[in-house]
């Protein structure tokens, strides 16, 4: 494919008028992006193996604290449910769920709630189809981690994801919360 | 809600979709061979069902169907053309 390039004048400026690039410009970029991002994954794990989750979950855990402080803190957890929904946006868009059987989304148990989340979009989902990746490796501990530090943020509590399915157009996660604080 | 439609001719009855599914939505028709659902109300749209199918003999209405931007705009306009 013939790569035009773009000649012009650039002027030092705060906002700048012109960002360049049309939508097939930024398809392209996404695409070497997911591309580069699934491999650096698989050598991650090549290398360190297991501990390969670790550190994701540990990058994902930074930005979901450093996401969750632009919100207002709760102790109420739909609420903080909703607002990170909001901070994730429509890229990781999940909604509460619950088997027919069971009468509310929120369960208590044995001094912990717990509630399950069904994650419909997700970008790491993409990314690892692009690459052709199984789900459930490193690149997911990424929104775990991701989910986990936002919502300790938000509630000033301990919280843990786990996977419960991952198929081709949802995942259900179970998010525990543990009340004893941080 | 959910409705998942099977389509009998297509099935071949290896019960892949009954074993895979975490919601226990099909169960095996012992009579007809074939598989049937049970418990729709309990279906997320993971769609795993539709990934191990061997016969692509399922379909799920009035699910969210998640975005697919990991799929070339250029390459999938070619194979519209060819398909
Ligand atoms: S989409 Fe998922 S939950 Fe629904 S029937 Fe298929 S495997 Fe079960
Ligand atoms: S996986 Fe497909 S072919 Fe096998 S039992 Fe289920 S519907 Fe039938």
């Amino acid at each position: 494919m013939e790569t035009e390039e773009v000649k012009g004048t650039f002027k030092p400026e705060l906002i700048p008028e012109e960002c360049g690039g049309d939508i097939d410009d930024y398809e392209e970029a996404l695409h070497v992006l997911m591309k580069f991002v699934g491999s650096m994954s698989s050598a991650l794990e090549q290398v360190s193996g297991r501990g390969a989750n670790a550190i994701v979950y540990q990058a994902g855990k930074r930005m979901g604290h450093e996401a969750g402080k632009l919100v207002e803190k709760t102790d109420d957890l739909e609420k903080a449910l909703q607002e990170l929904s909001e901070i994730l946006g429509m890229e990781f868009y999940f909604e509460m769920w619950k088997p027919s059987g069971q009468d509310e989304y929120i369960t208590e148990n044995n001094g912990e709630t717990v509630v399950k989340l069904l994650f419909m979009d997700c970008v790491v989902r993409q990314t690892l189809r692009r690459t052709g990746l199984p789900q459930k490796g490193p690149l997911c501990y990424l929104l775990y981690g991701y989910m986990v530090g936002a919502v300790e943020e938000v509630m000033d509590i301990k919280g843990k994801l786990d996977i419960d399915h991952v198929g081709p157009n949802a995942c259900l996660k179970t998010l525990t919360i543990k009340w004893s604080g941080k | 809600m959910v409705k998942i439609e099977i389509d009998e001719e297509a099935c071949v009855g290896c019960g892949s979709c009954v074993e895979d599914c975490p919601n226990d939505v099909y169960e095996m028709d012992e009579e007809k061979g074939k598989t049937k659902v049970v418990k729709e109300e309990d279906c997320m749209a993971c769609l795993s069902c539709h990934e191990i199918c061997p016969a692509q003999a399922m379909e799920h209405h009035d699910i969210h169907v998640a975005k697919r931007l990991y799929i070339d705009r250029k390459v999938k306009s070619v194979l519209d053309k060819m398909i």
